[in-house]
């Protein structure tokens, strides 16, 4: 998604939301958070998320505009946002593109496959192409 | 108990064996299995928003904890894209 940022941020506004987690340690452990040393247990506050958020986007150093879904989960809960999915929203406010749910149907290269339609191809050849998910 | 329904039990424990076998090879392991079942599978029906609904407005936080905005905020001008994700 970085690179894709990269390269259509002069066309498109681009918006990170981070919801609850996926695999944190009280839950669905994944071994490759633990090989990463990526290891959080669910938030309970809201500020145990703003920590986290902000670890994600220091070590990533993720580049999107970033925002922080509250405790009653309500973007969550608005978009099927767990565990992770993306969508394009149109001028007019209506949803133009409705990514599946991740891991298996989070396909970033559909949100670029929308911006070319729209914009034509882009691609910048930056070396800012961090390892970042989401 | 007859013939039948040891047979039937014995081949429903196979299935039973097999699937479960067959899940923690594609999930990764049998905790993953547990994983999968837990917390992912209430949410493979979910996604009712299409093209071409009105995107819901939702109230966001900014990274410094105490201002916030709204989604539809960051729309109008041009096209938003929208990426919902957590860190694990």
């Amino acid at each position: 998604m970085v690179k894709i940022y990269n390269d259509y941020k002069d066309r498109a506004d681009f918006l990170t939301v981070y919801v609850r987690e996926a695999h944190p340690t009280d839950e669905w452990q994944m071994k490759s958070n633990v090989k990463e040393d990526v290891c959080y247990a669910q938030p309970k506050t809201l500020e145990q998320r703003v920590a986290i958020a902000n670890d994600f986007v220091e070590r990533q150093k993720y580049p999107l505009p970033f925002g922080i879904d509250d405790m009653s989960n309500a973007a969550d809960l608005a978009y099927s946002a767990w565990p992770e999915r993306l969508y394009v929203i149109d001028e007019h406010g209506r949803i133009a593109y409705a990514g599946g749910m991740g891991p298996f149907h989070y396909q970033p290269e559909e949100v670029r496959a929308w911006l070319t339609k729209r914009f034509g191809p882009v691609t910048q050849t930056s070396s800012t192409d961090a390892p970042a998910k989401p | 108990m007859n013939r039948f329904w040891k047979w039937t039990l014995a081949i429903f424990l196979g299935v039973l064996a097999v699937a479960s076998a067959g899940l923690s090879f594609m999930a990764g392991s049998p905790k993953d299995v547990y994983g999968m079942v837990r917390y992912a599978l209430p949410h493979m029906h979910r996604g009712k928003l299409k093209v071409g609904a009105d995107a819901p407005d939702v109230r966001l936080l900014a990274l410094d904890g105490s201002s916030h905005f709204h989604l539809r905020e960051r729309t109008g001008a041009r096209p938003l894209v929208v990426i919902f994700g957590s860190y694990t």
